[in-house]
């Protein structure tokens, strides 16, 4: 089995260790998104458009988008 | 995905037009509660809100939620978790789940299905839960070395409401055999759901159940595939991804559902059933997820807060409690190596028994006066919930991971079982000059294996060579191996050893 897994953040391949979740997605990526959905700036949300949190499970292939957090 | 769901709202509106009406019989309406990956929230969530205002969950509103919903529909409901249930809040790690197990058993869960989380104080933590539950544990697709049960844990269990007999099977992630540490799964064999649930629904089909749910800690891609591969299969009650499927989905007929996580969301899935083919007719399809929210003039269930304010109050002790002692004031050093940074990496190498530890001083943040060290002050000193992981890297990516720490803005990189010299008059690249290994100079072409936590791992802090490593296991907590640590080895005493020095220019 292969120990690491290809994600898609933003459309943008990601490899990360198989059994990382959407925060290490983000860090593998690009830090700041990991840090501003710490700060409640983003969301992130899975190619159905459904919110997903930051130690959500990821798959080989999961597609994960980070979106502004609407205004409340 | 969207025809199967036009194909099956088209079928359920045929047979809403024939056999109930035509047999005078109002639709059996059952009600399907269900949570996963609650990870020990029994206290809501002042950080986090859904509506804007209102603190998220707790189990105290949840359980007025519930009691809510059973009120509505006596005799038709349901209440089911698809895992993941215990590890994450002080709450419930410091008793090991046992304060979610006494509000679980308290609100009278009919089912759990077995999460990765679940594994992870071991096998004996795992029984003596399932063994205090005044429901089973499931988990189909779990057996030990002989390929037998692992007794309390069931594959299924058979539930009837309103003469509506339901099968509900449990599945967990096979990734759990390797993102799990090692000694926890020990002899145990994660089969891949697809394998074992054909045979399964159909045995449970012949002997007589009307509807087959599967309760599944896979996360909602793989039930997606699921409910893909395996036909007969009518609900999929899912968790692991953490995702909030606010409408539930429909493949080949089978309705998947989700509640996000961490008791944010409890989710109500209606049933409409033929009362004459026990068929699903109907389902509620929109606003299936009810946010739980615990603003202060939300009703709660006083006696399931009574449990949360009992352990509550226990915490408090628990956090009190001394796990250790220093005979020196163990402070951080963002620019070079600190005592604290020296005795957290000992303590990650020695649980590891790894050549080497790295870990990023940014994940240090207090420091200790000398004296008793209570679990509270671990906590602070380590608030975030980093796990070690172990992995093999060669001397060359080594060398190349402390060559960036040299010229990094970053806090430096605190070690164990490795000494480095770097001279910062040298150009980038070439700044590590001296690298030793257990004394020995590093060899680039050796393989060493190196432990470190999950968020270097996933290249944090723009360490993308970590990212290259082989082998990797994952460990305990961060928190955990260091509790121990100190419980093993108080008093401690850590100083600067050199194991870091620094030329400036």
């Amino acid at each position: 089995m292969n120990m690491t897994l290809t994600v898609f953040v933003n459309d943008q391949p990601v490899t990360i260790y198989r059994g990382m979740q959407v925060k290490h997605a983000l860090i593998a990526l690009n830090e700041s998104l990991y840090q501003a959905a710490v700060a409640g700036e983003l969301q992130i949300e899975d190619r159905h458009g459904f919110q997903v949190d930051l130690e959500g499970a990821l798959q080989e292939g999961s597609r994960i988008f980070t979106k502004a957090k609407p205004e409340e | 995905m969207k025809r199967a769901c036009k194909s099956a709202l088209l079928l359920v509106l045929l047979l809403l037009l024939v056999p109930p009406q035509v047999a005078g019989l109002p639709a059996t309406r059952l009600t399907v509660l269900h949570v996963n990956d609650f990870h020990g929230h029994l206290l809501p969530d002042f950080n986090k809100t859904i509506d804007g205002i209102s603190p998220v969950g707790g189990a105290a509103r949840l359980a007025r939620m519930v009691a809510d919903e059973r009120a509505k529909n006596p005799d038709g409901v349901l209440l089911l978790s698809a895992g993941d249930m215990f590890q994450g809040t002080p709450i419930s790690n410091v008793f090991h789940g046992r304060s979610v197990m006494d509000f679980m058993n308290y609100l009278k869960f009919d089912a759990m299905a077995l999460g990765n989380h679940e594994f992870d104080w071991g096998t004996d933590i795992l029984r003596q839960l399932a063994a205090a539950a005044s429901f089973p544990f499931l988990a189909a697709n779990l057996q030990d070395l002989h390929g037998e049960e692992l007794p309390p844990i069931k594959s299924h269990i058979l539930l009837e409401r309103k003469g509506i007999k339901l099968a509900v099977i449990g599945i967990t992630t096979p990734d759990t055999a390797f993102t799990t540490q090692p000694r926890n799964v020990a002899g145990l064999i994660f089969q891949q759901p697809a394998a074992i649930l054909p045979p399964l629904v159909q045995e449970l089909r012949a002997s007589g159940a009307d509807l087959i749910a599967v309760l599944s800690h896979s996360g909602l891609d793989a039930d997606l595939a699921i409910a893909a591969e395996v036909s007969g299969i009518d609900l999929i009650i899912g968790g692991h991804s953490h995702t909030v499927v606010t409408e539930p989905l429909c493949v080949n007929r089978t309705i998947i559902v989700q509640a996000g996580s961490n008791g944010a969301y409890l989710g109500v899935l209606e049933l409409e059933i033929d009362p004459s083919t026990h068929k699903i007719v109907d389902f509620s399809r929109k606003n299936e997820l009810k946010p739980v929210l615990s603003a202060p003039a939300d009703p709660v269930e006083e006696k399931a807060a009574a449990i949360v304010a009992r352990f509550n109050k226990q915490i408090k002790a628990a956090f009190a409690r001394t796990v250790g002692e220093t005979a020196v004031d163990l402070i951080r050093n963002p620019g070079t190596e600190s005592n604290v940074g020296n005795l957290l990496a000992d303590a990650f190498r020695e649980a590891s028994g790894a050549d080497l530890a790295l870990l990023n001083g940014g994940s240090i943040r207090t420091d200790i006066r000398k004296g008793k060290i209570t679990l509270e002050q671990v906590y602070t000193l380590l608030p975030f919930d980093n796990q070690i992981v172990t992995m093999d890297l060669s001397g060359a990516q080594i060398r190349q991971i402390l060559e960036q720490n040299a010229s990094s803005t970053h806090k430096k990189l605190q070690v164990s079982g490795l000494t480095v010299r770097y001279d910062l008059t040298q150009p980038a690249g070439r700044q590590a000059v001296e690298i030793q290994v257990g004394g020995q100079p590093l060899e680039d072409v050796r393989t060493y294996r190196m432990a470190t936590n999950d968020f270097l791992a996933a290249g944090g802090d723009a360490y993308t060579t970590f990212k290259a490593g082989a082998n990797l296991v994952y460990g305990d907590l961060v928190r955990d191996v260091f509790s121990a640590y100190l419980e093993r080895k108080s008093p401690v005493r850590p100083q600067i050893e050199n194991r870091i020095e620094i030329t400036k220019p």
